[in-house]
């Protein structure tokens, strides 16, 4: 009866739908506690499963505080996942075009290739659902997508086949589609296995040690992407944002080293004010006399102090980050570890070390720390002086990581006393980073749990579908050598694989997933081996924890020690609550079925199933806040992925508005007859423009500043006016025509002051304000 | 180059996939020592000062990350380098692949000029054994980019690795002396005045491009060297 339960379509897991959010699925970010053993941990599943399952029935469904947290945190996740992956693919749209417009700004570009430009943006918008032109393809594609989920070898296996052309849409379906469910333990570990599987072959396809995990390989864009993933974006806000953040405040604070660049900026400091040089200065002089010079050896000693200690505060808060770091990067070092330790039995710990911190500072964490814009860490790109200075802390940490027996600029050798200092505290650290539990024991679980599921599904669009497909298809001699291996029989069914669609008629569908051979599990408990009396304990232990968590807390029964009878008793007799009647019911009945198979005793209150129902009950309760604290750091996430998309589509639209423009002009004088339309004035006042940081700098003295205000029109699309007015004055003060081309450009070239005298605009935040307050139909 | 006459100072960077030696080439090159350790690079500069063709130059030389999740950091030292070394190494087809890209967004960035100063450059020639690019292969990519050429480097045994850094710092000297040649001759209007791109602004914050007239630069030289130990 309970394994017939299996068969009822539920929603399960898929992105852990249950109201009850079991253990297992918890600790895919982090910590998995180490001294579970494998027999509870298929105990936890279990009932996992039967919570999962029961919560599922509509009308069982618990509503406690804490199954609304759990909803909350769901709903958050599934939002984080999705929003990931479309900013994912508009960062690649964006990419594309920043290239191309940079052309059609310096007018260089093709007319046939502007058209093409303007047919990629065209629907670079939402794309409409659909469904599949038949059912039979709908099937099909439903059991080779089941097969590539559920076997991450054959993905592992493309991974290695695939130029590197073709491997970011890979990677794109891979990791936001297929295994796209961020914060669902099946789905992450699938692809943790995946990148298993991809990890082993590099080891074992590299020569020598030293190029190990160094080339761009599909390891290493797997693993920029994976970074993008919802934890790994939020381990980097939570550990780094706030060091960088009060780091590139400090715009003026000059903290280079290297001695030749101090000598020139001396040199510049003495001709710029007017002075001729002092006899023996003379310029183009080689590192090693500039090091020597006493001047720059005194401005460089206090500024090795002033990094030393940045650089430990970036180090103190990584290695107290260890418990916030993602479970999947944990695991990778740990792979590399083992790894290495295969292939090379006799390496040094340090070795080792060395190897993880190839991975984890050289791929994860230092990229974010050279260039925090493009990690979503901070919003606009720091100043010269911080920006060196976060190259500095990198360069240090990585060295740190790699202790590198030879310094290749000399000047770095300053730094010693660093490497020296945490020595031992990062080795360490590196080590730790290994200690997280595999996930095999769960994986196994939750595949059983998925294979039990009838609804299963994907969100993928009609063109990734046949991307993977032709991509498959491609490489199937390689892929399939056994002619009798699933995959291919499907390969064979399926046929060719289609073209790539207009992006017009590309739709997002909804592909069940489900297996062609397995059928679903009749015996769970030969399945999994547990016996049933097991199978019966743990589902008296989950409906007593439900009929506990659905009791008012001011009923007697709820009282410590608990009365497993009474509590049973008092729910079969609740009053207009059927449900809980039934599960009081249902209750009862299990208490005699275990007493009579002995596991537990009337005698002693059932002391074995009551004690485990008060521990479930109190986990229950510490779940509740670690939900609420998980939730409130995943909104954050949330919002600043948000925040990433709207900057994105915001980009997109300005160039989509700056296409049609240009081509509306090369279209020939035949339509300036319609001439377009004025728009604006606008007017914006001082504080408004400061508030949404269009003025980045303002020379106006305070008392004066609501007194001034802007005005800006638009005489045709793509150009503007921009004056400055002083309230009474009949005059502006000052007119700037802008052109939406210099702008571009400026932006372009990271320049990001637009001088106006008075004030200095931030190129990218006129950009914004211009976009959203002009917008005409088609362009500017 | 504004400081001219006393002496040239040219900035190479040099580029290319993780793991091919940049830094050994480099490091050879300016210290005459071959690195052993496993040490990627983030961001490293040097400065040395050679002779070519009886001139006093000095190089100064960006040796840059090849690990691909710093790339964001490239269009900061590609704006800034007058000329490049493609480093790839002869044992990794795709090291070699890699490069059309970086290529393509140096060329974009200088302004969509085809002669951009470039030396490929095929490291670990040493490493014979483990070959995997083929010199006519390679030379065929160094002939598909303006005959640009191509040397193969051994930075362990310091074999072509002068040669490399002389190369390209030749053919920036020799882009820098015709474009003072040229800047000598009478003033010329601007490029790109059609459809409406002229700049209107009254004041143009913006700096000048210094490739933007790639139109006035002489016909590149006919050469097609593959240079090979």
């Amino acid at each position: 009866m309970a394994v017939s339960m299996l068969h009822t379509p539920s929603r399960a897991s898929t992105s852990s739908g249950s109201s009850m959010l079991p253990l297992n699925r918890q600790t895919t970010m982090s910590s998995h506690d180490g001294t579970r053993s494998m027999r509870t941990s298929k105990r936890y599943s279990v009932t996992a499963l039967y919570l999962s399952m029961n919560a599922n029935q509509r009308d069982l469904e618990i509503e406690d505080d804490l199954a609304r947290a759990q909803k909350a945190l769901r709903d958050l996740k599934s939002r984080i996942s999705s929003q990931s992956k479309k900013n994912f693919v508009l960062e690649k749209d964006v990419r594309y075009l920043d290239s191309r417009i940079a052309l059609l700004v310096q007018n260089r570009m093709a007319l046939e290739e502007r058209d093409e430009v303007a047919s990629h943006l065209d629907d670079a918008t939402d794309l409409s659902e659909g469904t599949f032109p038949n059912d039979e393809k709908t099937q099909k594609y439903g059991n080779l997508f089941f097969l590539l989920q559920s076997e991450p070898r054959h993905i592992a296996h493309l991974c290695r086949l695939v130029t590197m052309a073709e491997i970011d849409q890979l990677l794109q379906t891979v990791m936001f589609t297929i295994y796209g469910n961020q914060y669902e333990s099946r789905e992450e570990h699938l692809l943790l296995t995946m990148f298993q599987s991809v990890l082993t072959y590099q080891f074992d396809n590299t020569p020598d040690y030293s190029s190990l995990l160094r080339a761009n390989t599909p390891v290493s864009r797997m693993m920029t992407t994976y970074t993008r993933r919802g934890p790994g974006q939020s381990y980097l806000k939570t550990v780094l944002a706030d060091r960088i953040n009060s780091l590139i405040e400090i715009k003026d604070l000059d903290l280079e080293i290297n001695p030749l660049k101090v000598y020139e900026t001396m040199i510049d400091k003495i001709e710029s004010g007017g002075e001729p040089l002092p006899p023996g200065l003379q310029k183009g002089i080689t590192a090693e006399q500039a090091a020597a010079n006493e001047n720059v050896q005194r401005i460089i000693a206090p500024r090795i102090d002033m990094l030393i200690e940045i650089a430990n505060s970036f180090l103190d808060t990584i290695i107290d980050g260890l418990e916030e770091t993602p479970y999947g990067i944990r695991w990778i070092c740990k792979q590399i570890r083992s790894l290495t330790r295969r292939k090379y039995p006799d390496a040094q710990e340090q070795t080792v070390c060395t190897l993880i911190g190839g991975f984890f500072f050289l791929r994860f964490i230092n990229p974010a720390i050279v260039t925090p814009r493009s990690y979503m860490l901070i919003e606009q790109i720091p100043a010269d002086n911080p920006k060196r200075t976060l190259t500095y802390v990198a360069k240090m940490l990585q060295n740190l990581a790699n202790k590198p027996s030879y310094a290749k600029e000399p000047y770095m050798v300053k730094l010693q006393p660093f490497i020296q200092q945490n020595k031992e505290r990062i080795n360490k650290f590196m080590v730790d980073l290994c200690e997280v539990q595999d996930f095999y024991e769960t994986l196994e679980m939750d595949n059983y749990v998925a294979l039990s599921k009838r609804d299963l599904e994907l969100q993928i669009t009609l063109n990734e579908v046949y991307a993977t497909h032709a991509l498959i298809e491609k490489h199937s001699a390689e892929l399939v050598k056994d002619e009798s291996s699933h995959l291919n029989q499907l390969l064979a069914e399926l046929g060719g694989a289609p073209p790539q669609l207009p992006r017009k008629e590309n739709r997002m569908i909804n592909l069940p997933l489900y297996s062609k051979w397995e059928t679903p599990i009749d015996d769970l408990t030969a399945a999994l081996d547990i016996t049933q009396e097991e199978v019966f304990f743990m589902e008296a232990k989950s409906t007593f924890v439900m009929i506990m968590r659905s009791l008012p807390t001011s009923s007697v029964v709820t009282r410590r020690p608990l009365r497993l009878e009474r509590v049973a008793e008092a729910a079969a007799t609740t009053k207009n609550d059927s449900v809980m009647v039934r599960k009081g019911i249902r209750a009862m009945e299990l208490l005699n079925q275990l007493q009579e198979l002995g596991i537990v005793d009337k005698e002693d209150n059932y002391a074995l199933l009551r004690d485990e129902v008060e521990q479930e009950l109190v986990h229950l309760g510490s779940l509740k806040e670690k939900v609420i604290a998980e939730t409130q750091k995943l909104d954050e996430v949330f919002r600043t992925i948000r925040d990433h998309n709207t900057y994105l589509v915001g980009q997109l639209e300005t160039y989509k508005s700056y296409l049609h423009n240009v081509r509306g002009q090369s279209e020939g004088t035949s339509k300036r007859g319609q001439a377009s339309k004025v728009l604006g004035p606008y007017k914006f006042t001082h504080q408004e423009l400061e508030k949404q940081g269009v003025i980045q700098k303002s020379n106006v003295p305070e008392n004066r500043r609501a007194n001034i205000y802007f005005n800006i029109t638009s005489p045709s699309p793509g150009t503007f006016v921009i004056s400055l007015h002083y309230k009474g004055r009949n005059r502006g003060l000052l007119e700037l025509d802008l052109k939406l081309d210099d702008l571009l450009e400026m932006q372009k070239e990271q320049q990001e002051d637009l001088d106006l005298e008075y004030v200095q605009f931030n190129v990218s935040k006129v950009l914004q304000l211009l976009n959203k307050r002009f917008a005409r139909k088609r362009g500017w | 180059m504004s400081r001219a006459g006393y002496q040239r100072e040219y900035h190479v960077a040099v580029i290319g996939s993780g793991g091919v030696g940049k830094s050994c080439l480099t490091a050879q090159f300016v210290q005459g020592v071959f690195i052993e350790s496993y040490d990627p690079t983030i961001e490293d500069s040097y400065r040395k000062q050679i002779e070519v063709d009886g001139r006093q130059v000095m190089l100064e030389i960006m040796d840059t990350a090849g690990t691909e999740q710093f790339t964001s950091m490239r269009e900061f030292y590609m704006r800034d380098a007058h000329g490049f070394l493609l480093v790839f190494s002869i044992t990794s087809l795709t090291s070699l692949q890699e490069l059309a890209e970086l290529r393509e967004q140096i060329v974009q960035i200088k302004g969509g000029d085809p002669n951009v100063p470039i030396v490929l450059v095929g490291n670990k020639s040493d490493l014979e054994e483990d070959r995997k690019v083929s010199r006519s292969q390679a030379f065929k990519v160094s002939q598909a980019w303006g005959n640009v050429p191509y040397y193969e480097t051994s930075a362990r045994r310091r074999q072509n690795v002068p040669e490399v850094f002389v190369d390209v710092c030749r053919q920036i000297m020799r882009k820098d002396l015709s474009r003072a040649r040229r800047d000598r001759g009478p003033e010329r209007p601007g490029y790109g005045g059609g459809s409406g791109h002229t700049y209107s602004r009254r004041r143009r914050p913006r700096r000048q491009k210094t490739y933007d007239d790639d139109d006035y630069y002489e016909p590149r030289e006919k050469r097609s060297r593959c240079v090979i130990l």
